[in-house]
Formats: C-alpha cells, sequence, structure tokens
C-alpha cells in the first residue's frame, strides 16, 4: 500500500558559517551561490523534501552537540564552512552541493530543482 | 507654544521622553518627575540615560531596583544601564561555546552581538520589564521613562509585532531576526509592552527637539515613525528656547533669530503637535536645586565673569595644516547629527584646496548647499551619497541578479532579506568604498563614516567569502582595500566632532572606543558651537559658556590634546 511506503530518501542537512542571513545578501559582494542554494532548498521544502540548514550564529549549539561536525570544526578551523551531510556523513566541504548533486543525493530530477513559472 | 508645566499637565500612566542624544530627555524627565512627586503623587522613574550623569543630579547611587530619593520622599528612580544589560546577554549566548568552538567562530558570534542593535534591544527588554509589572502599574501614579524606543530602535521593535508573521509563517526561516532568536520565550511580555506604548490611554509620548532646523527634521522623522507604528498620543517639547534677547549683544540676538526662524519654518506635520517649550538654562543640570528650577526659574550663577584661559585651544586651522603637512588622503568627519560635520568638512576641504591639494568633497547631507557655495571657483570636486538612492539601487540591483541566476524563481525569499536592517548600512558603505577608491588621485574628505562595528562585520563577511572556493560573487575589488586603508594613520584620519555638552561628548566617546576596536586610530577632535569662544556680552550666555569649560576638557583628555574648538555661530548646517 502507498501509505506503508517507507521513505528510503536520505537525509540532506547544511552547516553554515555564522551568516547574518541565509542568502549572504548582508555581505558587501551579492553571492549567487547563498541565493541558489536558498531557492533550492525552498523548492524542496514545497515538494515535501526538507533538508535542514544550520546557521552558526543562530544554531551554534547544533555545532557543539553533532560529533562530526564539531571535531571537523576543531580540527580544521571555520574555514571548511559550508558542509554537507548525507545521513550524517560528511559527503562536502567548503562548497555549496551543485544541484546535480543534490538531485543524485536525494533522487529527485534536477529540472524540478527549478521553480517555473 | 505654552511653557511646559508639568503641573498643568493631565498626564497619562506611563510618560515617555523620546529624542537624539544631547537635547535633555533626561533633565525634562527628571524635572517632570520631581515636579509631580512634589505634589505629592508616587512617582517611578527610569532613567537608561548613557551619560549615566543621573547620579549626580541626585548625588546618590542608583542601580536598577529602584532607589528612593531622600529629598523628594515620594519619587523612585532606577537607572538601566543597556550596555551593560547587553554585555550580560552576550555573554549567556557565548559563554556555552567557550572552548567548544573554535576562537575565530568566537570572535564573530561576539561582534555579531556588539552592536547598538543588541544594546537597543537589551533596552527594550528591559524596559517589557517595567511597563507589564503589574505590582509597579499599581504602586505608582506615574511611571516616566527618559527614553524610548526611537529610530533604530523602533524599526526593531516592530520586529516583535511580526513575529507571529515570521515565526508562524515564513516557511523560509530567515533569520535576520537572529537578534531575536534568544528571547522568543519573552514574546508575550514584549507583544504587552508594544500594546502599552501604542495605547493613547495609558501612555504619552513626548518627542523632546532642541529648536533648530537639523534637530527639528529629526524629531519630525521620530514623530512619523510613531505615527507609521499607531503610537499617535505624541507632543512636543522645544528645549532650550531663548525667551528673550539682549538687544546690545550680538551673539545673543543672533540665537534668537535662528532660534525663532527654525521654529517658524517647521513643518506642518510638527505644527499639528500639541507643542510646549523649556527656557534654555545657564547651568548643567546638576543637584535637586536646578532640577527643581528647570522648569521654573534660571538664577545666573556669580561667577559667570570668570575668565577661562582658552590660549590652549586650537583651531581648525591648526587641525588643516596638520592634515596637510601629514598628506592624508582620506578624511572623514564622524559624529551625530547636527554636531555640524558638514561644514566642517566643507572646511576642512576648502583649506586644503587653498594650499594646492586637488581636493573631492562627498557629503550624505545635500540640503545643506551652504557647504558648498564656491567649492567650483576653489577648484574642489563634490559629490553627493544620497542614502535612500543608494538604497534603492541596492535592492534593485540585487534583484536584478537575482532574478539572473535563479530563473523564474520565487523571489518574494529575497525581497524579504531585503528588509532587514543591516541592508541600508551595506548599501552605503558600497558607495563609501567607491569614493575612498578615489584617493589615489585626490584628497577625499566626506562628512560621515562607517561605524567600527559595521567595518568589523564586513570584515569577517568578506573573508569568510574569499575562503569559499565555488564562491562566484564579485567583491568589490574597492571595498576590499577599504578596511586596510582605513586602518593606515598614515592615509586616514577621522575626526570626530561634538559639541561642549554632556550627551554628545559622550556619544562621541563612544564613537571613538567603536573606532578602535575595529584599529582605527583617530587623532583629532573638534568640538562645534562653543560660546566660551564668542565675545557675547550677554551675562546669561556668558554663564550659559562657563557650562561648558568642563566637556571642552573631557575633549582634551579623550584627545590626547589634539583639539579644535569652533565658536558659535549664527549660521550653522
Amino acid at each position: 500500500m502507498e501509505g506503508l511506503k517507507l521513505d528510503t530518501r536520505k537525509e540532506m542537512k547544511i552547516y553554515d558559517p555564522a551568516l547574518c542571513c541565509p542568502t549572504g545578501l548582508c555581505g558587501v559582494n551579492i553571492d549567487p551561490e547563498l541565493m541558489r542554494i536558498a531557492v533550492v532548498l525552498e523548492t524542496l521544502k514545497k515538494k515535501g523534501v526538507v533538508v535542514e540548514r544550520f546557521n552558526l550564529r543562530d544554531n551554534p549549539q547544533v555545532y557543539v552537540d553533532n560529533k562530526t561536525i564539531n571535531d571537523c570544526l576543531m580540527n580544521e578551523s571555520a574555514d571548511v564552512f559550508p558542509i554537507t551531510t548525507l545521513d550524517g556523513e560528511i559527503v562536502l566541504k567548503k562548497a555549496y552541493p551543485t544541484n546535480a548533486q543534490i538531485s543524485e543525493w536525494l533522487d529527485v530530477p534536477e529540472s524540478e530543482l527549478i521553480i517555473k513559472k | 507654544m505654552n511653557l511646559y508645566n508639568p503641573a498643568k499637565e493631565n498626564f497619562t500612566k506611563y510618560i515617555f521622553f523620546t529624542g537624539k542624544g544631547g537635547v535633555g530627555k533626561t533633565s525634562i524627565a527628571c524635572a517632570t518627575a520631581t515636579n509631580l512627586a512634589d505634589s505629592g503623587k508616587n512617582v517611578l522613574l527610569v532613567s537608561t540615560d548613557p551619560a549615566s550623569n543621573l547620579q549626580d543630579v541626585f548625588d546618590m547611587s542608583l542601580n536598577n531596583k529602584g532607589t528612593k530619593i531622600k529629598e523628594v520622599p515620594t519619587l523612585t528612580v532606577i537607572n538601566l544601564d543597556p550596555e551593560q544589560a547587553a554585555a550580560e546577554y552576550k555573554e549567556s549566548v557565548i559563554a556555552p561555546y567557550r572552548g567548544k568552538l573554535p576562537e575565530s567562530v568566537i570572535a564573530n558570534m561576539e561582534e555579531q552581538l556588539s552592536g547598538s542593535c543588541t544594546v537597543e534591544i537589551a533596552a527594550f527588554n528591559e524596559f517589557s520589564d517595567v511597563i507589564t509589572n503589574e505590582e509597579k502599574r499599581k504602586g505608582f501614579d506615574y511611571i516616566i521613562f527618559d527614553t524610548a524606543p526611537t529610530g533604530h530602535t523602533l524599526r526593531m521593535l516592530q520586529l516583535p509585532s511580526a513575529w507571529n508573521t515570521f515565526i508562524d509563517e515564513n516557511t523560509t526561516g530567515a533569520s535576520c531576526l537572529g537578534q531575536l532568536s534568544g528571547l522568543e520565550d519573552r514574546k508575550e511580555i514584549y507583544k504587552e509592552a508594544v500594546r502599552t506604548l501604542a495605547d493613547g490611554t495609558q501612555t504619552t509620548h513626548f518627542l523632546v527637539s532642541r529648536p533648530d532646523e537639523t534637530p527639528l527634521k529629526e524629531v519630525e522623522r521620530s514623530s512619523k515613525e510613531l505615527f507609521d507604528l499607531d503610537i499617535k498620543a505624541q507632543h512636543l517639547i522645544i528645549n532650550g528656547v531663548l525667551e528673550e534677547y539682549d538687544a546690545n549683544d550680538t551673539i545673543s540676538s543672533q540665537l534668537y533669530n535662528r532660534q525663532q526662524s527654525a521654529l517658524k519654518n517647521r513643518s506642518q506635520a510638527l505644527l499639528n503637535l500639541r507643542t510646549f517649550f523649556v527656557p534654555l538654562r545657564s547651568y548643567n543640570m546638576t543637584g535637586i536645586d536646578n532640577i527643581r528650577n528647570m522648569l521654573n526659574t534660571d538664577s545666573v550663577s556669580s561667577d559667570a565673569s570668570n575668565k577661562v584661559d582658552t590660549s590652549d585651544y586650537k583651531d581648525l586651522e591648526n587641525l588643516i595644516e596638520d592634515m596637510y603637512q601629514s598628506k592624508k588622503r582620506v578624511i572623514f568627519t564622524m559624529g551625530k547629527g547636527g554636531v555640524g560635520k558638514t561644514t566642517i568638512a566643507a572646511q576642512i576641504a576648502r583649506g586644503l584646496a587653498s594650499r594646492g591639494v586637488k581636493v573631492h568633497l562627498s557629503t550624505t547631507d545635500p540640503a545643506n548647499h551652504l557647504a558648498y557655495v564656491n567649492t567650483q571657483i576653489e577648484g574642489i570636486t563634490v559629490s553627493h551619497i544620497d542614502e535612500k538612492a543608494v538604497l534603492e539601487t541596492y535592492k534593485k540591483n540585487v534583484l536584478d541578479k537575482a532574478k539572473k541566476t535563479m530563473g523564474d524563481a520565487d523571489l518574494s525569499y529575497i525581497e524579504e532579506d531585503l528588509r532587514s536592517p543591516c541592508t541600508q548600512e551595506i548599501a552605503v558603505f558600497n558607495a563609501f568604498a567607491e569614493i575612498v577608491a578615489k584617493a589615489d588621485n585626490e584628497v577625499i574628505v566626506i562628512d560621515t563614516a562607517p561605524t567600527g562595528h559595521t567595518l568589523l562585520l564586513l570584515d569577517s563577511t568578506q573573508s569568510y567569502h574569499k575562503e569559499v572556493e565555488r564562491t562566484q560573487g564579485d567583491i568589490n575589488p574597492a571595498v576590499q582595500s577599504l578596511l586596510p586603508r582605513l586602518r593606515n594613520p598614515k592615509e586616514t584620519e577621522v575626526v570626530i566632532v561634538t559639541l561642549p555638552e554632556t550627551t554628545p561628548v559622550f556619544e562621541a566617546h563612544r564613537l571613538q572606543e567603536d573606532l578602535a576596536r575595529a584599529g582605527i586610530q583617530n587623532k583629532w577632535w573638534v568640538v562645534n558651537s562653543s560660546l566660551l569662544l564668542t565675545d557675547t556680552k550677554s551675562p546669561f550666555l556668558k554663564a550659559k559658556a562657563q557650562s561648558e569649560v568642563q566637556w571642552i576638557e573631557k575633549v582634551k583628555e579623550l584627545s590626547n590634546n589634539n583639539f579644535a574648538v569652533i565658536a558659535w555661530k549664527e549660521v550653522v548646517e
């Protein structure tokens, strides 16, 4: 039955550095990467795929409690951000996943990551 | 316009005095409280005066719990220190992470919580406690505040009322509300406080201003902001009005005329407000007697004729010569509104131009035509930073880029972020950087400066962007070279401009500390509008001039004796 089907989709999480806001607009330069990722995650959420995203400024406790993240942070300094995890494993550092990577990891067609009019 | 007399007013339970630093809010609040208490009412005075001169006023040590005043038995004073509250809040947020997160991360968190927003939220936090306290509501006839959420605080204040929409409806989780994130459990208290603030049957707002053009414009803005927040119970108090002038004394008649013309030209919006005035006083507001007399009489102190030695005061020419000799490339004049930054920037530009230096003058005050008279003849190029226009351009620029990168993406998300308070600072900052970058070819004089806090925040954001490999964000090269340039004392001078009065000197000191934190050293100070340097014959103004001495001495100390004093002039910016 449809309703009993287990969600086998992997769980993706993104750990940001201390950003003023998720689009990075508060910086002097406008970073299209930050905007892209913000919009892609928003699109995913509307499709029911929740990617948790943390901001070091607002949720520092998460960066202490999560051992994987904390070890990485303490050993490699704050330069490792952003970090992406898949089912708790670090899969990417120092960059945001591309649409292709997100599509592969979360099993969502890449074309659906872009909102159409 | 009537003389302000608390005995004749029917006050609401909560009374707020609001206005920019230095307009005399604390003095008027103290005088009102004392006056009401003298008439037998139970009064609570809540002060957040950053200059903390209340302890001198009442000649006793005060605290944040409440102290009964010996000379005024029915008056209780609470002295809040928002700076300290902010520092405690900051520490409570950061302490659990020390040693558990890298040092660089801790430092960045600290900076995020070191801005004026944190102090203002801390102040509001403490306000709310008093306003919503049932025991105080019952125990006192009047509760008087010598500050109110104004200017930037107002914008932050809009957030609690936006909390519902943000937290419940905003599925994107925009986090520009980060400042409030630790205070979510206080949502109800804030709501209640905001409701009381806007309730005209419970609360009256007295806007306090000076009888001068700039302060009157500022108070008009504050009034509009309050109306926009649906706070309509507003009155206006004009503090420091010269009631009559000495016909034989030029300074006194000039001062009188200047005040009257500013008052006559005030906007319709201000004319619509019920307006009172408080006469100009010659003394500093210290001691219970002065406070009691403030709204009644003036007595010219007998030592008014004492001659003060002003021979070690430098003038603007000394300052300009030093800038010239030390070959400064970038000169900022920095200070709060109304201290005369634009006029002084223009004078410095002129002084350098007359020495053959190629000068560019940039100002944020396009309304000040006076500053630019003849600049073309003198070979000075002039530009304006129109803050509003710059902000609009910046927003448009962001949205255009967003559209390009994201195709048909839903832009409402980005638009929400653009409403954040930091957007304005950033927008203006870019304009700054562009102008300062010209310093390779000419000397730049600017009538305003970014705060140390903004510089530090941007610095950490910028270094982050450099580290993210994939980032395509094009950092403006002008922005990249700005901070190193500002930090180089050989190239840059920030001139701090202030007035010889309590609050302006205190506020200027804070600007100096903030700059120092960002690694920017300031050498020169300018004390503007000094009556002491005029040849006034009026005994009243002479007494007033005497009260300036202690503040000029303070500037002498803060500036390590690098300060210029400028005489009061009929015409100001």
